[in-house]
């Protein structure tokens, strides 16, 4: 099945910046609809909660927040919608949603201890090569 | 009648029908011959002008040196005229024109055998093939290389090499880099006509790193001529003769001597190849990776051959100036040290004594808690041996920001002596020491110290006789030497004429004293610095175009850690210590600490450094970093990442970086080029890689004058065991085996 999604279209062009942050609104509300469906498929009803997973779609929104370039916003959200989809239409496995969002999540946009420390710090908490 | 008359026949018979059809005409090309063509002397005639042959270059870049420009003779190789120095041999000049001859018994840097007889090469007006390893070369013989004897002479050779080796190549290690193979393939006829049976040789033992499959031997005496020469020790010999020739030590003996791991290198086949390689891996699966040796103070060149995340081998590069084509056994084997006993997540002592694995925000902020609570005066840290300078300047900065001085490198010694570069260097490079004529050895036993620079020594002493002085305990030396005797009084004897062996200090041109850096740790360092260089002036060892003065040094750390003055304030500044920072330093003497101190280790094996430990911070071995090491004549040389870090571990500079930024007091550099800028700041000669600064004052005329005098004990050995000197050897099963089987008794 193509896009179980309802609400889905992805032209290829934002005009403005305006015209691709309201593309993110709308991509923000049809996957926040979703969810409902996500978490019937995926059976995360003891796992997680809608408004973690709401979370989870927010930080991922927002890690790129920082964009200016409407083409880039447009690959974004075209990969955003492609990612959606295959979510919604069963194409992943539970395994698959509860490491990627639900696992690791904690404190996601209250970065307290994280907040004062520069960025060579946050990297080298993360790994050795950066 | 000729094909050309043939052709034109065919060609107008086809024009003919082309004619009919038209189209086809355009798919045929015109082929016509004329009269010219037949006439074979006027196409000569005509091609004379010939157009430039390229320019031949040596074979793999190599220089030529002329040591007497005017005495330079000219040969032609092929063809090609080329210009080489007088006594050079046939092979020689082929190189220098650029073509490769095969050979298995010539190696450059041993003596000519000339009983492998695959250089066979034709030269005119002689009545047979010339081997060209052996034959000198005169002026204006014309070499031919490429004629159809030589191809035939070596497919000769080749197949009586072949006749008698077996069949061994899917099981032997030396398949993929093997000379017999690629010889074969190149050179070789495309099938045998053997039918006999092969003749087999009994395998010998020669001890735990070199496995031997004597049947694989093709008597190129390469193995012999190397121990006898370069290693100095006469072990292997041929036996027998025909084909029952064998190579081996006739007694039971092992190769005890610390370059035996290099005849793996020379053997041209798989008869001598690496015993803990042994089936391990395929050369072509292995990622090359140019790095540097820190086992010792010599920093000779290596490629590290990693599969994925292991070190599967080390093997030598080439380096003219330091260590040449050799490595020691202990820099070849001891890789697989770096698999055991790792470090690789931060680790607090919890109360019961037990280290229980924490997180790095955890360990960075305890260690940052404790750090503050002590007072400037009471903090404390010591570089380790295998430390880089990067690591070294940010400890360095690090704690100068907390407000204490008190950082030394281990193996310095307790009150070093930085200001004057000469002081701590080999002031004649490694490769100066070829010209000397006279050696005095003080305190220093270079064959388990510094095995390339003593390789080098016996190179200089075999090849113009030098003569060797030796200053300190009984040791082993693979050259001849005279002991002068043990303590300071023979240096006192010789400083003020009164020994023997003053004679041949004065009457030798370039006299060289290497002093070893045991003498770090004694108290009366600097009364006998003072003597040694009162020799040295006496002796006129000090010139501008010659300074004699050197210090052997052990470690590969400490060069550096001079260039970058870790120098302590204090020299009793353990035993107040309340807060030690120890990066990798494993043979400090801790016991002198406070039972109350606090003690970080941060280094990549859980070696005697952790016992002490309250914090365990694990770092990247030099295998897995990028770090610059000064070696003991003041050369810098980085080592390159080889494979990554094993579990939680972090580059050493970048722990101390986090580290003070937790602590509040961040360092003003993140990146390696900032430390690097940094370093260029306080010691610029370690950014210029593989480059030797020489030191620009001799210490000898600038020291203040010492009144004590040296005391009487004797002088000791640096190195008890040649095998074990850190960390990584210690861990390493290999060396362990080398210990308990090849130590010398």
């Amino acid at each position: 099945m193509a896009s179980s999604l309802k609400y889905v279209r992805v032209p290829p062009n934002s005009a403005s910046l305006a015209e691709a942050r309201q593309r993110v609104f709308e991509f923000f509300k049809t996957a926040c609809r979703s969810i409902p469906s996500i978490m019937e498929i995926y059976t995360l009803h003891d796992v997680v909660a809608p408004s973690q997973l709401r979370s989870t779609i927010a930080s991922e929104i927002r890690k790129n927040a920082h964009v200016t370039n409407t083409k880039v916003i447009d690959m974004l959200l075209f990969k955003g919608t492609e990612e959606l989809s295959n979510i919604v239409e069963h194409a992943k496995q539970r395994h698959h949603i509860i490491g990627q969002y639900v696992v690791g999540r904690q404190g996601l946009d209250v970065g307290t201890k994280d907040q004062g420390v520069s960025d060579f710090l946050k990297n080298f908490y993360k790994g050795n090569y950066f | 009648m000729g094909l050309g008359q043939l052709a034109s026949r065919a060609l107008l018979r086809s024009t003919r029908l082309a004619a009919s059809k038209p189209h086809h005409l355009l798919l045929r090309r015109a082929v016509v011959s004329t009269p010219e063509l037949h006439n074979s002397e006027a196409a000569a005639v005509e091609a004379q002008p010939e157009p430039d042959l390229p320019k031949r270059t040596p074979v793999a870049g190599a220089r030529v040196h002329f040591p007497n420009p005017d005495d330079a003779i000219e040969v032609f190789v092929d063809g090609y005229p080329v210009k080489i120095p007088k006594g050079m041999t046939v092979l020689q000049a082929c190189v220098i024109a650029g073509v490769d001859i095969p050979r298995f018994c010539y190696h450059d840097r041993l003596s000519i055998a000339g009983n492998c007889r695959m250089c066979l090469v034709e030269v005119e007006k002689s009545p047979k093939p010339v081997a060209s390893c052996a034959m000198p070369a005169l002026p204006g013989m014309k070499i031919k290389t490429d004629t159809p004897l030589a191809k035939k002479a070596r497919e000769g050779v080749m197949e009586f090499l072949l006749m008698n080796h077996p069949l061994d190549c899917p099981i032997c290690d030396q398949g993929g880099e093997c000379d017999l193979q690629d010889q074969s393939m190149a050179f070789g006829s495309d099938r045998g006509r053997f039918t006999e049976t092969k003749r087999s040789v009994v395998d010998k033992n020669l001890g735990p790193l070199v496995k031997t499959v004597m049947t694989r031997c093709i008597q190129c005496t390469r193995c012999v001529r190397f121990a006898s020469e370069i290693a100095g020790v006469q072990d292997l010999g041929m036996l027998g003769r025909g084909s029952g020739e064998e190579i081996g030590t006739y007694v039971e003996k092992l190769m005890t001597s610390e370059l035996s791991g290099n005849v793996i290198d020379i053997c041209p086949v798989g008869a001598l190849t690496s015993k803990p390689f042994a089936f391990k891996a395929r050369n072509w699966e292995l990622k090359g990776t140019e790095s540097i040796d820190v086992t010792d103070a010599v920093g000779s060149n290596i490629r590290i051959d990693s599969r994925g995340p292991e070190v599967m081998r080390i093997v030598p590069r080439l380096n003219e100036d330091i260590n040449e084509e050799w490595i020691s056994d202990k820099t070849r084997f001891f890789y697989d040290g770096l698999k055991r006993q790792r470090l690789n997540d931060p680790m607090i002592r919890g109360a019961d004594g037990r280290f229980k694995a924490v997180s790095w925000r955890d360990a960075l902020a305890v260690v940052a808690e404790v750090i503050h609570q002590v007072r400037p005066q009471e903090i404390v840290g010591v570089a380790g041996k295998l430390s880089d300078a990067e690591s070294m300047m940010a400890l360095k900065d690090f704690l100068n920001k907390m407000g204490s001085n008190n950082i030394w490198c281990e193996g310095n010694g307790p009150s070093p002596n930085a200001d004057l570069r000469s002081g701590y260097i080999m002031n004649t490079s490694i490769s100066g020491l070829e010209k000397a004529d006279v050696f005095l050895l003080v305190g220093t036993q270079p064959r388990v110290e510094a095995a390339m620079v003593n390789a080098r020594i016996r190179k200089t002493v075999r090849a113009t006789n030098a003569k060797v002085g030796y200053v300190g305990p009984s040791a082993d030396f693979n050259y001849d030497h005279e002991h002068l005797g043990t303590g300071p009084e023979t240096l006192t004897e010789l400083a003020e004429g009164r020994h023997p062996f003053c004679s041949a200090l004065s009457n030798a041109k370039n006299p060289a004293i290497i002093i070893g850096a045991g003498i770090f740790g004694r108290k009366d360092k600097d009364a006998i610095f003072s003597v040694v260089e009162a020799i040295a002036k006496n002796v006129n060892a000090v010139r501008p175009d010659w300074n004699g003065l050197n210090v052997l040094l052990l470690n590969a750390a400490q060069a550096a850690a001079l260039d970058l003055g870790l120098v302590p304030e204090s020299d009793k500044s353990i035993e107040s210590a309340k807060f030690i920072y120890l990066m990798g330093a494993d043979d400090e003497n801790v016991d002198k600490l406070p039972d109350d101190a606090f003690v970080v280790y941060q280094g990549h094996h859980g070696d005697r450094g952790v016992y002490r430990a309250n914090v365990i911070l694990p770092a990247s071995a030099f295998t897995e970093k990028e770090g610059t090491y000064a070696n003991t004549e003041g050369c810098a040389q980085t080592t390159v990442p080889a494979v990554p870090t094993v579990g939680d571990a972090r580059d050493d500079w970048k722990i101390i970086r986090a580290l003070s930024e937790v602590a509040g007091v961040p360092l003003p550099y993140n990146t390696l080029s900032g430390i690097r800028s940094r370093i260029g700041i306080v010691a610029p000669n370690l950014l210029h890689v593989d480059e030797r600064e020489p030191a620009a004052f001799s210490s000898a005329f600038l020291r203040p004058e010492v009144k004590d005098k040296p005391d009487k004990t004797p002088f000791e050995r640096a190195v008890d065991n040649f095998y074990m000197t850190d960390s990584i050897t210690r861990a390493s099963k290999i060396m362990a085996q080398c210990s308990a089987l090849l130590s010398k008794k």
